[in-house]
């Protein structure tokens, strides 16, 4: 006869909403792991799709993603002549919080050269590429845009002519992606306030220097802060080249600093996404430990509650067997049915939470098998406690 | 034959000073099919006696006979404890103690089960024996929809599962009134004589003493044959 079985058919209420309740907490578990890993794939999502075989940047700098990195708008020409290099870009990256789609939106705008450079959008869900030198934008669907919607970003109007779909950031933000002059204009445009002060104190400058009015005229437009810079310049090498050599030569000859794709990754894993990581592995290991402490308090409360008519079975003869049998079972219903609960509740959440989750199956095996160990071990105590009942507990009024 | 014969059974608590004497030599022979009544002030040993009978605490010394079998002797138990609980002693208890969350059909047929019956074979029997306590009509509710007498006579189903020789009850008509504490002890005495059980009951309601074959009295530990005119011995003779 199974004991477990008929005690929750008794009680199917009250352990329904332990299941319920606990689910939760497992839904989170599952959450967090789906953050942790959704972390790491949205840190590296724009390096592992970009077709870059090196990465190259301000010397000594860890960027594009890690750290700030400018290099001279015409890099890319002096990297595309080193030896065994196919291909060199201008790529161009930066956070930006504007109004878009009716919503003041935090993006990444990325600038690359449209007419064959690489570092622009891989695979499109819908439209085209970039194919005009100006207004002319290919944006991720979280931002909300739809194929031929107009929008504006500083003084022009751009023409959404592509969708991409989960392309983010290093932050998991969407990707908005413009040709390298329109994107370095929206990083370098400043407003008409800003212009008249900085060239108002260019010319007092160059007054105080001994230079008549006429003269500071002339010379004003070369003081303006260069708009042509760019953050890395992207390379694909010639087949069969060897990388280190392609990369030491830039490094030697061109005094920049190159990365290939696999060092740009660890650099993000290492350094910007590390603490991360680290926070939500940890708070990702708390909450297992307080699912199953909580998990074991359940199953301990259900066994006290049960107390006396297991020491009725004790007294009538019951082989400890049964009783282990019993609360075991108990305590493995709670946690299977508690984890198909977070599964159904995650996989609802999925597709509306704010930031990437990724879910593997080896994962959810693993968070499940530790979940069952768990309330396996969880059970531990109150089977101690059971079997310590004395028979005669049963006996008196 | 006696059903249960016990000899000279001692239980102490503690050593030296502080050693309790619950039980002190207690001896006492119970027939197939008797009534017998323990009757003694609380904390008398009464209980005590009951639970090293029952092999639930050890005896210090003495023995214990079943049916001519040796269950505990010279400080040891001869047979496994639980597997004689489930084989020969049968238990009702003052506060009925069903298990809450099986049937009424369902908590005898458990007893069976633990002693080895098939699942069909004690559903039916369970069922029968419900139907001669005469609660058949009352098998498939839980024990908290049933009335208190009722919830006593499937406490006594699940005692008589296994055809114990023995059964025991602890208070067995202290939350009853009169006249269903009358029916209880009719029903006891019919037990006795149809399944040929000596049973044994542990009772401190007067009202009842006299429908008892025999009385033994507790007193600090020491048990002796109360000499009383009992309705149920005046008729046996």
């Amino acid at each position: 006869m199974d004991l477990a079985l008929r005690d929750i058919r008794r009680h199917l209420g009250k352990f329904a909403a332990t299941i319920v309740g606990v689910g939760m907490l497992l839904a989170i578990v599952l959450v967090m792991n789906g953050i942790y890993r959704g972390n790491i794939f949205d840190g590296i999502w724009l390096i592992e799709n970009t077709a870059a075989d090196l990465w190259v940047v301000e010397h000594g700098r860890g960027g594009p993603f890690n750290e700030s990195s400018r290099l001279p708008g015409d890099a890319h020409k002096s990297v595309a002549a080193a030896p065994g290099v196919a291909r060199a870009s201008p790529f161009i990256s930066y956070a930006a919080q504007r109004e878009l789609a009716g919503a003041s939106q935090q993006f990444t705008i990325i600038g690359y050269d449209v007419f064959g450079g690489l570092g622009g959008p891989g695979r499109l869900a819908a439209g085209r590429r970039i194919e005009a030198a100006h207004w002319e934008a290919v944006a991720d669907s979280r931002l909300g845009l739809s194929l031929g919607d107009a929008f504006s970003l500083g003084s022009h109007s751009y023409t959404v002519v592509g969708l991409t779909r989960g392309a983010v950031d290093p932050a998991g933000n969407p990707v908005l992606y413009l040709s390298l002059p329109d994107a370095q204009e929206v990083l370098y445009q400043q407003d008409s306030h800003a212009l008249v002060a900085a060239r108002a104190a260019n010319a007092q400058r160059l007054e105080r220097a001994g230079y008549s009015s006429p003269e500071a005229a002339k010379l004003l437009p070369l003081l303006a802060g260069s708009t042509a810079t760019v953050n890395a310049v992207l390379v694909q090498l010639e087949k069969g080249r060897d990388v280190e050599g392609v990369r030491r030569h830039i490094e030697q000859w061109l005094h920049f600093s190159a990365y290939t794709t696999a060092e740009e990754r660890d650099l993000m894993l290492e350094g910007r996404l590390k603490k991360m990581s680290a926070v939500l592995g940890l708070f990702r290991s708390l909450l297992v430990v307080v699912s199953i402490v909580i998990i074991a308090l359940i199953v301990y409360v259900l066994t006290i509650e049960k107390i006396r008519p297991i020491a009725t079975l004790k007294l009538i003869g019951a082989p400890n067997h049964v009783i282990v049998r019993m609360i075991l079972e108990q305590s493995l219903a709670l946690t299977l049915g508690s984890f198909v609960v977070a599964y159904a509740l995650m996989s609802l959440a999925r597709e509306r939470f704010p930031r990437t989750l990724i879910l593997l199956p080896e994962e959810i095996a693993v968070t499940f098998a530790v979940m069952l160990a768990g309330g396996v071990l969880a059970s531990f105590m109150a089977i101690w406690h059971a079997l310590r009942t004395p028979p005669s507990l049963a006996l008196g009024g | 034959m006696p059903v249960l014969e016990v000899d000279r059974l001692s239980k102490t608590y503690g050593k030296g000073e502080l050693a309790v004497h619950a039980l002190r030599e207690a001896t006492l022979s119970v027939e197939a099919g008797e009534l017998a009544a323990l009757i003694g002030p609380s904390g008398s040993g009464k209980s005590t006696l009951l639970l090293c009978i029952s092999l639930i605490e050890v005896p210090s010394s003495g023995s214990i006979v079943i049916r001519g079998n040796p269950a505990w002797r010279e400080g040891k138990a001869e047979v496994d404890a639980r597997r004689f609980r489930r084989e020969n002693i049968g238990f009702i208890f003052q506060g009925h103690n069903l298990i809450p969350f099986l049937t009424a059909q369902e908590n005898v047929a458990l007893a069976m089960q633990l002693n080895g019956a098939g699942k069909r074979d004690a559903a039916r029997r369970s069922r029968e024996i419900l139907g001669y306590l005469e609660v058949a009509n009352r098998a498939d509710v839980l024990p908290a929809t049933l009335s208190g007498g009722e919830r006593q006579r499937v406490a006594i189903g699940r005692a008589l599962a296994n055809d114990p020789p023995i059964v025991f009850a602890d208070e067995p008509t202290a939350a009853l009134d009169t006249d269903r504490g009358m029916k209880v002890m009719a029903l006891l005495r019919r037990v006795a004589r149809d399944k040929r059980a000596a049973v044994i009951a542990v009772t401190h309601d007067h009202r009842m003493i006299e429908g008892f074959d025999t009385v033994y009295e507790m007193n600090d530990g020491r048990l002796a044959r109360k000499e009383v005119s009992t309705r149920a011995a005046a008729s046996a003779q």
